[in-house]
């Protein structure tokens, strides 16, 4: 997932930044649904104000499916900051979402 | 009973040997399963299927779980598959979906993403065929078995709305572990075909076995097959006395008084036994009817298990045979090997390839009794039966060399290895002794759809081939030492 753009600097991926994230669904699924009301949630309550979310119907636009290899829906990208990441799932598990997004650091 | 089943339609795979078994094809827009171990061919099985589909005006959609799309073609490409162009033209898209492992999993989802691209690729190359291959890659990312089934059955049930015919492909152990999953995927399925890869005497073998069938019969047997140049080769063994061509023309053996024994001779496309002792002249027979061959220009190959070309060479010569310039004029081909250094599968595609290539009309194989070697008895069963098969149907004359031991030869020269059915007609070659001196003799003790003598002929082998003296002059003529030097004990 990681493969590019290695070279952006550390400090972009400190909570500060803008959050750009692009969540790929299937038709108005039940977990599509509950994917998006989960992730928009989420960032109120931890990145109000500094997040921006593009959903993509990989029903409608199945070119961006293969674009991005999504095999399961629902998918969430973390496009910025970098790396990115991509998690499976409808999100459900908030704090697995919250530490894969990097918005809280992990429990050791 | 069999008239109330429906018939279900079908489609060719196109694997040599395949349709035989399956009585016609996988099942049309139903999905079919290959198993098998690791090695076991199953992405050649499915590469061979969506290419010969795609060749034949059914397009088709490979998706692969654990490959590169590139290791993909480069697997087709040795196999004489050009996936590349047979893409660049719209026939066949690869889908690899391919999961990178660093994904994190948080609540549940589907494979409508992986669908949605398959299906898209479908509807634009208006795919008939799907094959799925390594399908337990993506079970994995599945923590339960529930989910995993409920996962199956919306593939399953995607495939067979749109009426593709599917071969999914999963990777099997023997070792029982993981069964359920595969169970499941078994039921599901309407054709279950199961690939093994195993290790028997040191010898490497592979086996097909169709588990099931949903509203069809199937050749219920495990049938050899081998991963040849172009894809997979299986030896179904059908019904040898109705798939064989009726026994062809006469032929010499090359000895004036021998044909006249056979009432004019061997039949071509028929197959001859000659049995006996070492040392009794089987091979000398043998090659006194390929050079016969050669000389009215019919091509002859002889494959032999025993000694190397050279030393067969200057045997024969010693016997007044010489077969310098038949092999010179390349209208004998002899191909000598080993018996332990392959499998009888690896023996027998060797041994295709060659006739493929050579186009004889004859064909020696000495001997059966080194054909043991190639690893069991049933090896060598399974080898003999389908060359002879092989070589029948193709309207080639086979004789083959079987050499017996004991004091009752006879009858041990005859069942042999149990391939006796087959065989045609059987010339018997022995010793015979007395006070002062070893003779020759040879019967023919069938020849199947023909008159033959039923005398014991003496005969010599002279440095100018084989003799029959006359049997009114007393067996007196000088014959060569019993036992000749390559033979020797």
């Amino acid at each position: 997932m990681s493969k590019s753009r290695r070279t952006t600097r550390r400090v972009k991926t400190a909570p500060r930044g803008h959050y750009l994230l692009r969540l790929f669904t299937a038709g108005d699924g039940v977990n599509s649904q509950k994917a998006l009301a989960n992730i928009r949630s989420l960032c109120n309550q931890h990145l109000k104000d500094r997040y921006t979310i593009e959903t993509i119907d990989v029903v409608k636009d199945f070119p961006a499916a293969i674009r991005n290899n999504i095999l399961v829906t629902p998918t969430l990208i973390l496009v910025t900051p970098r790396p990115t990441v991509m998690i499976l799932g409808n999100l459900s598990d908030f704090p697995t979402v919250l530490t894969a997004l990097r918005v809280v650091e992990r429990k050791t | 009973m069999l008239s109330k089943r429906r018939a279900i339609s079908k489609v060719p795979t196109r694997v040599s040997g395949l349709d035989e078994i399956l009585e016609g094809g996988v099942p049309l827009g139903r999905t079919t399963l290959a198993c098998g171990g690791p090695g076991s061919g199953k992405t050649v099985l499915g590469l061979e299927f969506l290419y010969n589909g795609a060749m034949n005006g059914e397009p088709g959609v490979f998706v692969t779980f654990e490959e590169r799309a590139e290791a993909i073609r480069m697997n087709a490409h040795s196999m004489g598959w050009n996936l590349a162009a047979m893409e660049k033209s719209g026939k066949i898209a690869i889908v690899e979906a391919r999961l990178s492992g660093d994904e994190v999993c948080a609540g549940e989802f589907d494979i409508q993403g992986l669908l949605t691209i398959v299906g898209g690729h479908v509807k634009k190359i208006k795919a008939r065929r799907v094959v799925i291959d390594a399908l337990d890659v993506l079970l994995r990312i599945y923590g339960d078995d529930h989910r995993e089934r409920l996962e199956l059955s919306r593939l399953h049930d995607w495939l067979i709305d749109r009426r593709l015919t599917s071969v999914l492909s999963v990777k099997a152990h023997n070792n029982g572990k993981n069964g359920s999953q595969y169970e499941f995927l078994e039921f599901m399925a309407d054709c279950v075909i199961r690939l093994d890869h195993r290790v028997t005497g040191q010898l490497a073998t592979r086996r097909l076995r169709v588990i099931k069938y949903r509203g069809s019969d199937f050749g219920t047997n495990e049938y050899p097959y081998i991963i040849g140049d172009r894809g997979i080769v299986l030896f179904p063994l059908t019904n040898v006395e109705l798939t064989h061509q009726p026994l062809g023309s006469r032929v010499s053996s090359g000895l004036k008084g021998l044909d006249r024994m056979l009432d004019g001779g061997f039949r071509r496309a028929s197959c001859i036994l000659i049995s006996g002792h070492s040392g009794t002249g089987k091979t000398t027979v043998a090659s006194t009817f390929a050079l016969a061959a050669c000389r009215r220009k019919e091509r002859v190959l002889f494959l032999n298990f025993e000694v190397s070309k050279e030393a067969m060479i200057s045997a024969m010569r010693n016997a007044g045979i010489d077969l310098r310039s038949s092999a010179r004029s390349r209208m004998l081909e002899i191909q000598t090997t080993l018996p332990e250094s392959m499998g009888s599968d690896g023996h027998l595609m060797y041994a295709i390839e060659t006739i493929d290539r050579f186009e004889p009309q004859h064909l020696i194989l000495d001997a059966v009794s080194a054909c043991l070697r190639m690893g069991s008895e049933q090896a060598a069963f399974d080898f003999l039966i389908r060359l002879i098969s092989i070589v029948k149907e193709r309207g080639i004359t086979s004789i083959l060399t079987n050499q017996v031991s004991g004091a009752r030869g006879r009858d041990e020269g005859l069942s042999g290895i149990g391939f006796s059915s087959v065989v045609d007609a059987v010339v018997q070659l022995r010793f015979v002794e007395n006070d002062r001196e070893v003779n020759r003799q040879l019967l023919v003790v069938k020849s199947r759809g023909s008159a033959h003598s039923n005398r014991r002929q003496p005969f010599i082998i002279t440095d100018q081939g084989i003799e029959f003296p006359d049997p009114s002059r007393p067996p007196s003529a000088p014959t060569r030492r019993a036992g000749r030097k390559d033979r020797a004990k």
